[in-house]
């Protein structure tokens, strides 16, 4: 059953009169919303709760629930902007919240669909399939405040109107706002729920791009993120957890700081101490599993902090710190990939003897590394949690509230209708909120120091070390080239530790033209944990694949666009071939430039799953000026993007800009080292991000590339994966020398 | 002992180790949470607040030494979100998750102070904060609007 259907045949039969005449359904709502910090909000006296997705209030004011987490996207607003095509209420009255999952685990999953696409209380949330829901609650609303006002003045209800916020009926001059009508809108059945409008019929999707609902609150300071949060005799935590990961703690000093200022406590977090529940997250629980970990709890955090710094630990490294330096695994990554994988990812017709027919000089063959990043969002980790013995309550920037959830009611076995998670406003997330082992961690501390709400900040150093990290991965390419210059077969291998990502090599346009493919993969057995970083996977395939694609372009004498263009019209989705072309028209393709100039091009795709006519599209087109003693500037980027259709224009813009940006910095900057099985950076002097001084003059966002296809998706994360590449690509153009390892800035790009 | 301060135009007394950074003072002591961690070794600018009217990193700016001198925070830096900064910030918006903002508009509050009608240089030199979510662009553009509103 889809959600629509759902939530019209189900969800609206929920309605019940409660007492004094006010409408309220369901339990108890927790959740943040644009207010601020008032995440125990039930409904309000009188309010209507139309769906547990919307509830309205007797002053007008329309509460819109959210599962997707905003963490800086826009997802409650976009959300808002849904609700506001149909019900068209006043906009500044609507109040987006984060619905509950406590409830949502209480009610039987009304808001998740478990094991389904809208399982997340993560990303997706805004989608069609969302869209289509809000729309569809927000046009049943509007029908009840017709049918009601029809009543009241006994006017046919096909001949009211509402119009923001007010119900009104020009015949007979009569209108009311939406606020007064709730008892009685809530009292209608209807025969049929209404059908939402048809793209053609929005007045405000795709034409109006609302500033997002929380700016107010962050251009005074008064936004609350999880590190924000102040809770009646809150106590914090300074973290240190093994520095080798899936290392031991060998011994702790507790009195050595107990009397320094502020000291409450010296507790320590063994992962082997936790009883397995058996509740159902979205993620297997063990991508949440703590580090071993000792935490200093004060009545300030400058001083749990100081006291940490002066605690005597010591640590059993375990098997981690046989990776002595970051080279040797750099070796053993790319060892693996010179041997068959483990595990075949596509496999067609017959490459070897493709290889062996088109002889040794048309074969081209050439080894990619990308090392491990990370996310780093600015709001360090954190989070806050009160372990008493009937309940469990826990603030917490997550970026899967779900998963937080359950993660807290598994680490201290309580019941899950005593769990209480109060989302907060996200600084950040990139991936790094999702797996939840920050989640996991907080609460594993306060659970120690019950009874007083506890926030567990990590330093910035630690957070840095203790990461989920973009997996180092190596990558090996190998192609035959026909005739035309155009591949005939194709030979790819990724390896990476344990949890690395295979989307973007197996699954992209390049093996599915191909009628001869081989893609394969291994595990290596690195210690270092990861995770995902904006576009997982595909922002290092995506680096191979391209880099790769301009290597047979160069093979074959053509240039690397023309190439491009010939190569991915033999892929059914118009859309490789749209951006590609938009990019060449505005990025003045092909026009002559300086010597030590160049451009460079890449086009891939985010989502596709192998397949047409999904995910989304992204074509870059970077300009780069390298002087003679190798200094790299990038003069413009031009980014064109293709994902069927969009419903606001400046947040797909924003978020085309934000990742170009992101996914710049991974290529240029980004690498974390390792020595003695330990993360060597620590801090933003030794992991850089692009400043204002270090963006190109241009970055120039452009919309001729999209295909029409009636199909949104995500844009955040397609950005990432083609900048890498385009850069690259042009650097050859620039110097003839050929970047095949990520960061950039460690190559000696000086040529004469 | 005490410690007295004068934040936002008003006396605080805080009682705390006059070696406490100041943006742990006003997070924790005052519970004045608008002024973020980001770093703390004064990489990131997102504890960036006013000292005598000068941008300071204040998870490097030790306690004993804001005593005596004008602070302004994120929640002074107007008394209603009114200073051309933050109206441009919301209208064009400029902010992503935000959590660097606050940061971010008090180094640019400090360099229209000083510069009225700053280049593009002087933006980059004066508000060299890190935004992870990359908003740069958009920063810069609102600067160059709220300059040509703070002279007309």
């Amino acid at each position: 059953m889809n959600e629509i259907a759902k939530v019209t045949r189900r969800k609206f039969l929920v309605s019940s009169l409660a007492l004094g005449g006010a409408m309220v359904v369901g339990t108890q709502a927790l959740a943040a919303t644009v207010d601020g910090a008032p995440w125990d909000k039930a409904n309000a006296a009188g309010s209507a709760e139309f769906t547990p997705w919307l509830t309205i209030n007797p002053d007008g004011t329309v509460i819109v629930r959210a599962t997707a987490v905003d963490i800086g996207n826009g997802t409650l607003t976009q959300l808002a902007a849904y609700v506001y095509e149909e019900l068209s209420p006043v906009w500044e009255n609507i109040k987006p919240e984060y619905a509950s999952t406590n409830r949502d685990f209480l009610e039987n999953n009304v808001y998740s669909t478990p094991g389904g696409a809208l399982a997340y209380f993560s990303g997706r949330s805004t989608g069609p399939a969302r869209m289509d829901t809000y729309m569809q609650v927000a046009a049943s609303a509007r029908e009840r405040f017709k049918a009601a006002a029809a009543a009241r003045w006994s006017v046919p209800a096909g001949e009211v109107t509402v119009k923001d916020g007010v119900v009104s009926h020009a015949g007979s001059g009569n209108s009311a706002q939406l606020g007064e009508l709730i008892a009685e809108a809530a009292q209608i059945q209807l025969e049929q729920e209404p059908a939402i409008k048809d793209r053609s019929e929005w007045t405000f999707l795709g034409k109006k791009a609302p500033f997002k609902v929380q700016l107010p609150k962050i251009v005074n300071g008064s936004l609350i993120y999880g590190i924000d949060v102040r809770e009646p005799g809150m106590v914090y935590a300074a973290l240190r957890q093994s520095p080798v990961m899936g290392g031991k703690l060998k011994s702790v000093d507790k009195d050595a700081v107990m009397s320094m200022p502020g000291v409450l406590a010296v507790v320590t977090v063994d992962p082997g101490e936790n009883v397995p529940t058996d509740l159902k997250p979205p993620f297997p629980f063990g991508v949440s599993t703590a580090q071993h970990a000792v935490a200093v709890i004060a009545e300030h955090y400058w001083q749990a902090r100081t006291a940490l710094d002066a605690l005597p630990i010591e640590w059993d490294d375990g098997p981690g710190a046989q990776w002595k330096t970051t080279e040797q695994m750099n070796e053993a990554a790319t060892a693996a990939i010179q041997q068959p994988g483990d595990k075949v990812e596509a496999s067609t017709g017959d490459v070897e003897a493709m290889f062996a027919e088109a002889g040794e000089d048309n074969i081209i063959e050439a080894d990619y590394l990308t090392p491990y990043c990370e996310q780093a969002p600015l709001e360090p980790l954190n989070g806050t949690a009160l372990v008493t013995e009937d309940r469990v309550d826990f603030w917490h920037p997550s970026q899967h509230s779900q998963m937080a959830y359950m993660v807290a009611a598994d680490e201290t076995g309580m019941p899950p209708e005593k769990v209480f998670f109060h989302q907060t406003f996200v600084g950040g997330g990139f991936g790094r909120r999702v797996f939840s082992d920050d989640a996991r961690m907080v609460v594993a501390v306060a659970k120690k120091f019950p009874g007083r709400p506890v926030q567990v900040i990590w330093s910035r150093e630690e957070a840095t070390r203790q990461g989920r990290y973009r997996p180092l991965m190596a990558g090996k390419l190998k192609a035959s080239l026909g005739a035309d210059g155009l591949p005939t077969a194709l030979l790819g291998r990724m390896a990476g530790g344990p949890g690395f990502f295979a989307v973007g090599m197996a699954d992209t346009a390049l093996p599915n033209i191909l009628k001869n493919t081989q893609i394969e993969s291994q595990t290596v057995p690195f210690h270092i944990l990861t995770g995902p970083y904006r576009g997982p996977g595909y922002n290092s395939n995506a680096f191979f694949v391209e880099t790769f694609v301009d290597e047979c372009a160069i093979k074959a004498g053509i240039d690397p666009m023309e190439y491009r263009l010939k190569l991915y019209a033999q892929w059914p989705d118009i859309g490789w071939v749209k951006t590609l072309e938009e990019v060449k028209a505005k990025s003045g393709w092909g026009e002559t430039l300086p010597k030590g100039q160049g451009r460079g091009v890449a086009v891939a795709n985010w989502g596709m799953g192998g397949k047409p006519d999904e995910g989304t599209t992204v074509a870059t087109v970077a300009k780069v000026e390298v002087s003679q003693d190798g200094v790299l500037k990038i003069l413009q980027l031009d980014v064109a993007f293709d994902t069927g259709r969009i419903v606001n224009e400046d947040a797909v813009r924003t978020e085309l800009e934000g990742g170009t940006m992101f996914g710049l910095n991974m290529s240029l900057n980004e690498g974390l080292n390792i020595k003695d099985g330990r993360i060597v950076e620590g801090n933003f002097d030794e992991y850089p991000i692009i400043r204002m001084a270090d963006l190109p003059p241009q970055i120039n966002v452009h919309f001729g590339g999209l295909s029409d296809n009636p199909r949104f998706f995500e844009i955040g994360e397609p950005p990432t994966g083609v900048v890498g590449p385009a850069v690259g690509n042009a650097i050859f153009q620039a110097t003839g020398k050929r970047i095949r390892t990520m960061p950039f800035r460690l190559h000696d790009l000086s040529w004469s | 002992m005490a410690i007295s301060l004068s934040i936002n135009g008003e006396v605080k007394e805080v009682d705390a180790d006059p070696q406490t950074p100041l943006l742990w003072v006003l997070r924790d002591y005052l519970g004045m949470t608008g002024t973020k961690f980001g770093c703390g070794i004064a990489q990131c600018g997102a504890c960036t607040v006013h000292i005598d009217g000068a941008a300071v990193r204040s998870c490097q700016y030790p306690l004993e030494s804001a005593a005596g001198s004008e602070i302004t925070t994120i929640e002074g830096l107007s008394p209603d979100s009114t200073h051309p900064l933050q109206k441009y910030w919301v209208e064009m918006n400029v902010p992503q998750c935000g959590y660097c903002q606050s940061g971010m508009l008090m180094a640019a509050a400090a360099l229209l102070q000083e510069i009225p009608e700053p280049t593009d240089e002087d933006i980059e030199q004066y508000v060299n904060n890190i935004c992870r979510c990359g908003t740069y662009t958009r920063v810069r553009a609102a600067i160059h609007k709220a300059a040509a509103d703070m002279k007309a």
